[in-house]
């Protein structure tokens, strides 16, 4: 049985997401060791630097999208299970960096999906809420753990549909947040196919750097931020930048 | 004390419960453990089940993480992995504890 790591990564006018893939892809293959995949157009093709032995996927992605008044692309990940070449795919946001081997462990389970439900903010140290508006429990689409079974293929195709029609399950859900976020789509998918019930989470939290902390500094074991004139040092967890000046440090 | 003192301190005691929480999460993040291909944490409440199960050396039934049903059929093994991972994850916290209480970072 085949085991990698896919990435999606597009550039925006705004954020070298190719720089924040190159560190990604790094720790990767540091902490992980696993075979890379990484989804892509031209345009960010062009501006990688070298990264050694990956497999790339380009493709003409969808550019309609924004996250906090800013062009976001990430519209493509419904079509991971097609995409991935692997029989085991961990799919990670490419500013989710892996300073430890925590998702190679949870690679070896009899669970067909996994995802996290809870993340919180190293800075505030709080949880991470969504509008609690919401019907159903939301999820993390930072990082999916997938097996390709029929019922992963469904997962995927019930994201699909969800995206085809976000303003109705939109409605059906209460969520009230406008644009399309792979989040929420991927709960509904989530809910839906397992028949509004509970599936299978990942048990712990995502260490998340909030949108508006500063990077002082990245090491080879974590990171050091600030946020106002509070430090935090972190080191040997996995951490979700949110902040997309991770791209410049 | 003067005000920008008392501030101070407030300040520091804030980033050190900051930290300290953070270091926390970590740890129970590391005490996340896949053994037959599923998940547990490793942590007292499933020590304690396992060191009691565990008793009469026969196999015995537990629940992953997400509430699956796993037999465990070497109680022994699985009660060293659980205590070697609640124990490495504790001594990384105590150490990142320490650092912080001596305010190294």
């Amino acid at each position: 049985m085949t085991t990698g790591v896919l990435l999606y990564c597009f550039d925006t006018s705004q954020v070298a997401y190719s720089k924040i893939t190159e560190r990604c892809v790094a720790l990767i293959k540091k902490h992980l060791k696993l075979p890379i995949t990484v989804v892509t157009n031209w345009d960010t093709y062009k501006n990688f630097g070298p990264m050694g032995m990956i497999n790339y996927k380009i493709m003409d992605n969808e550019t309609n999208n924004t996250k906090l008044g800013k062009p976001w692309y990430n519209l493509e990940r419904h079509m991971a299970y097609d995409h991935s070449p692997y029989d085991l795919t961990v799919v990670m946001d490419v500013d989710y960096f892996c300073y430890s081997d925590k998702l190679l462990r949870l690679a070896n389970t009899e669970s067909d999906f996994l995802v996290h439900k809870d993340a919180h903010d190293v800075i505030k140290s709080e949880k991470m809420e969504y509008h609690r508006d919401a019907m159903l429990d939301l999820v993390w689409a930072t990082v999916l753990i997938f097996r390709k079974t029929p019922r992963t293929k469904a997962i995927f195709d019930t994201v699909r549909l969800v995206k085809q029609n976000y303003v109705h399950y939109c409605n059906l859900y209460r969520i009230t947040y406008p644009n399309f976020r792979n989040d929420y789509a991927f709960a509904i998918a989530l809910n839906q196919i397992s028949g509004h019930g509970d599936y299978d989470i990942i048990p712990d939290s995502i260490a998340t750097v909030p949108a508006d902390a500063e990077i002082l500094n990245l090491e080879e074991n974590g990171a050091v931020v600030r946020w106002k004139d509070i430090t935090v040092k972190l080191c040997d967890q996995d951490l979700h930048f949110l902040t997309k000046e991770v791209a410049n440090v | 004390m003067n005000i920008d003192q008392l501030k101070e301190l407030s300040r520091q005691s804030f980033d050190f419960n900051t930290q300290k929480a953070n270091a926390l999460r970590k740890a129970q993040s590391d005490q996340v453990l896949v053994y037959q291909n599923h998940i547990f944490r490793a942590d007292p409440e499933t020590i304690c089940l396992v060191k009691t199960a565990s008793e009469g050396g026969k196999s015995f039934f537990i629940l992953d993480s997400n509430s699956n049903p796993v037999e465990i059929k070497e109680p022994t093994e699985f009660l060293d992995l659980l205590l070697k991972k609640n124990q490495s994850a504790l001594n990384a916290y105590h150490q990142l504890y320490q650092d912080i209480r001596n305010r190294k970072v």
